[in-house]
């Protein structure tokens, strides 16, 4: 039974902090197109407030301990399905990430989009996005969570396909969809498991436990496609890179920041219903994902595309965290990895909005072989820039260094001393801590050092979108999240975690091997002509394999069509023997049925022709036939 | 107070009437039509605020109808029986709500108005009736004044194969009916009234006919019946007669190539009808007539109804995904969706059974959005090959907007009635093999693949029609947005997709003990038959 939720003060802040993006939503979408212009200053006003209030949440929160709400949505089976709400700490503190960054978005987008025609409908959109995404935030029923994940699966369709004239845009956002979608079915059969099995989708319900241990596990996996899904894990990645197609305020809200850390958010939300092997799975598929989202990385040209398959990196860093007993340093990296990564696509962002402010020519503005030396030219960009893309290469004195330290001291303790599995899944860790560097430098390196290829003569984004960049850039220093800028120990303890000893070995190594890959990629990069370089498309042919699903699908429904034709072909020949003896039938009404009527016709003719010779008028004769009837009847009746 | 007969007689006896009514007086008719659809929410509105929660019957209509004595035979009894229930009323309720909708789409039909309009008007009063009537033959009487008018609205108002088309919808149904005709009498024959002692009674009241104590002894369909015609007792003959019968109505695979048909040729409204409510008598009848009448057979059964639920659902959205005709897109949908319907009702739990209802009503209100959106384009361009469009969503914007929300709606997007029931299907077919045995729990699995596939087919949909540069082929009519009418019909399917997928507890009020009486039911009786 469910509890009546108590209306405290917190129980407002909450509620106002989930609906008011919502209310930015819907008046948006109920401005008419004339007054189209005051729709991002509506939104943008309605996610300050919600970023005030989700601050004074936070804080609460953290005082106060744990939040939980709950009312019965339905009952079925006479079971009941409730809208629940669950707020400790780190919900609290994704609360007030998600609605910071989206504010900062949103105010990013105010210059960004500001010759946009479509603008009702993408601050609709951004405003909804942070509506589902804060309900995915809160809920703690499994159900409930579901509905907000298919949510913001629809929200960032639409922004993805923004540029809805653009055939490229569109079909990324069908494929994000539909990946999303097979994710979306595994967590479906994951609900449908637990619900069976326990009836109930309460998180914290200790029935869900309850269940058979093969179900357990099962069920887990299930989630856990999900989160392949939607954090673009192995093998369902290559949506992400897809997506960029969308805006860029976008692809740094939806597609770096927050969207996609929903996976590992829900990871570290359920982790008490996993069983050893999700686990592994998890580790595994982790591992995999950032090793291949790493050299990914490294080939990409477009400067959208690197920032993409670096977050499919670093998402799989977070996973691999969340299944290798690393599950506060993943998620410390989630939400250090929303500062820097939304900071990285603004600021490229904002690299694109200049060149297309002053080239007219069709310079494809997002080709890091098309830019360089803009250093000088955008010292603001290049700054916030910078110690993001510090942060992502997880440098000491930024907030990515905290906590890929944290993830690398609690994965060695996970591996322990005996080599086994677990070896190879750290090892990727550390494979990505070298390899992270030398694709930022990469970046940094042609974007803004490089010798320019093009004379480029561009100014400096407007205030409006400089702030949000500022913002985020300081929000990726260490000292916001560790007094000390390599003790993790010293973390300020927000998250009201208690932090394991710090290894020191393991700091030294991860600095020294940050050194060694930046030296090298120095040292690659500084003489190199980038035109030569050559390109791979690093899709690991998994386009091939998803492209042959959906060849093999349409064949398929080919099949039916066929099968359709051959269901009404037997019907049409039924329809046609049934005619076909209908005509029979009738060809035997009209010359066997009718000719034995006929034929009796005549016979009775004939007789008529010769009774009626007898009928022949003469009262003699019938006296005559009278009598001789008479006999004949007396002699029947004698005898 | 006789609401459900005014329900269902208004618009009977306002047909009749308006035959008077000189036919030089066209327009006169669709107001006629409107204003008793009109009347009927009215009704509705008194007949929601009567009801109550509980399970059961109410609004009970009980008169003797027919009642011949034959002598040996015993008495032939057929009452006048309407009431309504949980599965019931949500279907009135539809009903009664989509022939609204539907009048409003007729408002531009030019040929004829005079018989169209008295022809949906009778088509209006037998849809309701059937959905009232426990007495079979009532039902039966109901179910085949449904045919004829339908016959005619697509026979004559419809598009260029109409003929074809018609027929092939006549033939269909007829062989269904007859199907079920034939369990009609053999029921008949073998049931008798609780009250007839010594004299046989013989009565077709539904009711009658769900208690096995009402069985005659060493009847045809009676338990303890030996007779087999081939492996299976009459029952079971029985039971998959019926389910035949009804399953061509739903349609399921491989009973449906009707429906692709006659939707692409019928006018507008006449689709939404169809659609909407007509393909809902399927399932209705399965949960009103096949599975408590015969709970023995149904369990027997229910592994291969669930699998011609699981064909459905993958062979319609197949189709559909190959459909190159928009509004054939949509009838293939609708076969993949009642697909569901038939799982839910195959796992025999009550997940399942309220899913089933709730996915009946659901699919009522956005199919009829769906035919409504594809009518909206070939009201403009008589058009309506998907690959002739394209970037529409530029010319069109608020008509794109509903697209989109129809679709999505349909696909199953959580917000919208449509995920509620699917979802509640889910869990039944789900669990059914751990709380009765009845479906394997591949199956469930397997049928959310029809998810995927639905995604695929409306995302390509938008992708080829919607998005992208905009261009028409073979058009010369000026593409023009919603006009007020078509917002008056389309804004109120979007809002109740939506309140039901928000609220679902509104409708689940009613169904909730329809759904757990029928699982108790079914297995009381069905145990009782079954050792």
């Amino acid at each position: 039974m469910i509890a009546a939720p108590e209306y405290s003060f917190s129980f407002w802040l909450t509620l106002s902090v989930l609906v008011i993006p919502l209310v930015a939503s819907l008046s948006c979408f109920s401005i008419k197109q004339k007054i189209g212009w005051l729709a991002p200053l509506i939104s943008s006003v309605l996610l300050l407030i919600a970023s005030i209030l989700a601050i004074v949440l936070f804080f609460q929160v953290s005082n106060s301990a744990e939040v939980s709400y709950s009312w019965v949505w339905f009952t079925l089976n006479q079971k009941e399905i409730a809208f629940s709400i669950l707020l400790d700490s780190n919900t609290s503190i994704m609360i007030l990430i998600v609605t910071v960054i989206s504010f900062l978005v949103h105010l990013f987008s105010i210059g960004y989009m500001a010759e946009d025609q479509h603008q009702v409908r993408y601050f609709g959109m951004l405003g909804f996005f942070t509506f589902a995404m804060l309900g995915l935030v809160m809920s703690s029923n499994l159900l409930i969570t579901f509905i907000f994940w298919e949510l913001v699966g629809v929200s960032s369709y639409r922004l993805i396909a923004h540029y809805q004239e653009k055939e490229s845009a569109i079909k990324a956002a069908t494929k994000a969809f539909l990946l999303n979608k097979i994710g979306d079915l595994g967590f479906l059969i994951g609900l449908i498991i637990f619900w069976s099995w326990s009836g109930t989708l309460e998180i914290g319900d200790p029935n869900l436990l309850r269940i058979p241990a093969f179900w357990l596990t099962a069920a887990g996996v299930c989630i856990f496609i999900g989160v392949i899904g939607k954090s673009a894990q192995f093998p369902l990645f290559n949506w992400l890179p897809d997506a960029m197609e969308g805006p860029t305020p976008v692809s740094a809200l939806i597609h770096a920041a927050t969207m996609v850390a929903a996976g590992v958010f829900l990871l570290m939300r359920i982790s008490n219903l996993f069983t050893e092997d999700v686990f592994m799975l998890i580790a595994i598929t982790g591992s995999i994902t950032t090793v291949a989202g790493a050299i990914g990385a490294l080939f990409q040209f477009d400067i959208k595309k690197v920032l993409a398959y670096s977050t499919i990196s670093q998402l799989g860093l977070m996973v691999m965290a969340m299944g290798a007993g690393a599950m506060q340093g993943g998620y410390f990296h989630l939400l250090h990895h929303a500062f820097f990564k939304a900071g990285l696509f603004l600021g490229a962002g904002a690299i694109i909005h200049a060149m297309h402010q002053n080239h007219q020519s069709n310079l494809d503005a997002q080709d890091i072989r098309n830019l360089g030396g803009l250093r000088k030219k955008l010292p603001v960009t290049f700054i916030s820039f910078a110690i993001c893309a510090a942060a992502l290469a997880g440098i000491p004195f930024t907030s990515g260094f905290v906590s890929k330290e944290l993830i690398l001291t609690q994965m060695t303790t996970w591996a322990g001393n005996e080599i086994s599995w677990r070896w190879i899944v750290m090892s990727s860790a550390w494979v990505v801590t070298l390899l992270t560097p030398i694709y930022t430098f990469r970046l940094i390196w042609f974007i803004f050092f490089s010798k320019p290829q093009h004379q480029h003569n561009v100014e400096e984004a407007p205030v409006i979108m400089r702030i949000p960049m500022i913002v985020l850039a300081t929000g990726s220093l260490a000292i916001l999240s560790s007094l000390s800028p390599i003790h993790i120990s010293s973390a300020i303890n927000l998250l009201q975690h208690s932090y394991p000893e710090i290894n020191s070995k393991v700091s030294l190594a991860s600095i020294v091997i940050i050194g060694i890959a930046l030296a090298a990629a120095f040292y690659i990069f500084k003489n190199q002509e980038v035109k030569n370089q050559k390109l791979i498309t690093p899709h690991f042919y998994l386009d091939v394999v998803s492209n042959y699903f959906m060849v093999l699908t349409l064949k398929l429904s080919e099949a039916t069509k066929g099968g359709d034709k051959l269901i009404d072909s037997v019907i049409h020949g039924i329809s046609y023997l049934q005619i076909t003896f209908a005509h029979i039938t009738g060809w035997a009404d009209r010359y066997l049925v009718d000719g034995f009527v006929d034929g009796i016709a005549y016979s009775a003719k004939g007789v008529g022709a010769i009774t009626r010779s007898l009928a022949n008028g003469k009262i003699q004769s019938y006296l005559l036939w009278a009598m001789a009837g008479l006999v004949i009847f007396i002699v029947w009746i004698l005898y | 107070m006789y609401l459900l007969s005014l329900l269902i007689f208004i618009p009977i006896g306002t047909a009749l009437l308006a035959l008077l009514i000189p036919s030089r007086l066209a327009s006169s008719f669709r107001s006629i039509a409107l204003g008793v659809s009109i009347v009927q929410v009215i009704i509705l509105l008194l007949i929601l605020s009567q009801y109550n929660y509980e399970g059961g019957f109410h609004l009970i209509e009980k008169i003797p109808w027919i009642s011949i004595d034959l002598g040996s035979w015993g008495l032939l009894q057929a009452e006048y029986f309407v009431a309504l229930d949980g599965l019931s009323l949500s279907m009135v309720a539809l009903s009664v709500f989509i022939l609204l909708i539907a009048t409003i789409s007729s408002w531009t039909i030019e040929k004829n108005r005079k018989g169209y309009f008295i022809l949906l008007l009778i088509l209006n009063g037998a849809i309701i009736g059937s959905f009232c009537a426990l007495d079979f033959l009532l039902f039966y009487v109901f179910f085949e004044f449904m045919l004829l008018p339908m016959y005619f609205l697509i026979g004559i108002w419809g598009g260029v194969k109409r003929e074809y088309a018609s027929i092939k919808f006549f033939l269909y149904t007829l062989l269904g009916s007859i199907l079920i005709l034939i369990v009609i009498v053999a029921l008949y024959i073998s049931v008798k009234t609780p009250e007839s002692s010594d004299r046989i009674v013989h009565t077709f009241n539904v009711l009658h006919m769900q208690d096995v104590n009402n069985l005659i002894p060493n009847s045809l369909l009676s338990l303890d019946s030996t007779k087999l015609l081939g492996s299976f007792s009459f029952r079971y003959w029985a039971f998959l007669l019926l389910f035949i019968g009804f399953i061509i109505k739903l349609p399921a695979v491989p009973f449906h190539t009707w429906l692709p048909d006659a939707h692409v040729e019928a006018p507008t409204p006449i689709s939404v009808i169809l659609a909407a409510l007509l393909l809902k008598f399927g399932a209705y009848g399965l949960l009103r007539f096949a599975y408590p009448i015969f709970p023995d057979a149904a369990i027997h059964f229910s592994w291969f109804v669930g699998l011609i639920g699981l064909i459905s659902i993958i062979y319609g959205a197949l189709n559909a995904l190959s459909s190159k005709d928009l509004k054939r897109l949509i009838a293939y949908s609708s076969v993949s969706h009642m697909g569901f319907v038939l799982l839910g009702i195959a796992s025999a739990t009550v997940e399942g059974i309220t899913g089933a209802v709730y996915q009946m009503f659901s699919h009522g209100i956005i199919s009829a959005m769906l035919f409504l959106i594809a009518g909206v384009l070939y009201d403009r361009t008589g058009d309506r090959m998907i690959g002739n469009y394209s970037g529409l969503a530029s010319k069109m914007r608020n008509y794109s907007a509903f697209v989109l929300i129809a679709f999505f709606a349909s696909m199953g997007l959580p917000g919208f009635a449509g995920f509620m029931g699917e979802v509640m299907i889910f869990f039944g077919a789900f669990q059914s093999s751990t709380v009765n045995g009845l479906i394997p729990t591949w199956m469930a699995i397997t049928a959310t693949l029809g998810l995927l596939l639905g995604a695929a087919y409306y995302l390509w949909t938008i992708q080829r029609m919607f998005y992208g540069p905009f261009s028409v082929k073979n058009v010369t009519s000026d593409l023009t947005d919603l006009d007020s009418r078509e917002y008056i019909m389309l804004l109120p399917l979007a809002l109740a997709a939506l309140v039901f997928g928000v609220l679902p507890q509104l409708l689940l009020n009613y169904i909730n003990p329809f759904a757990s009486e029928f699982v108790n039911n079914l297995f009381q009786s069905g145990n009782v038959l079954t050792p």
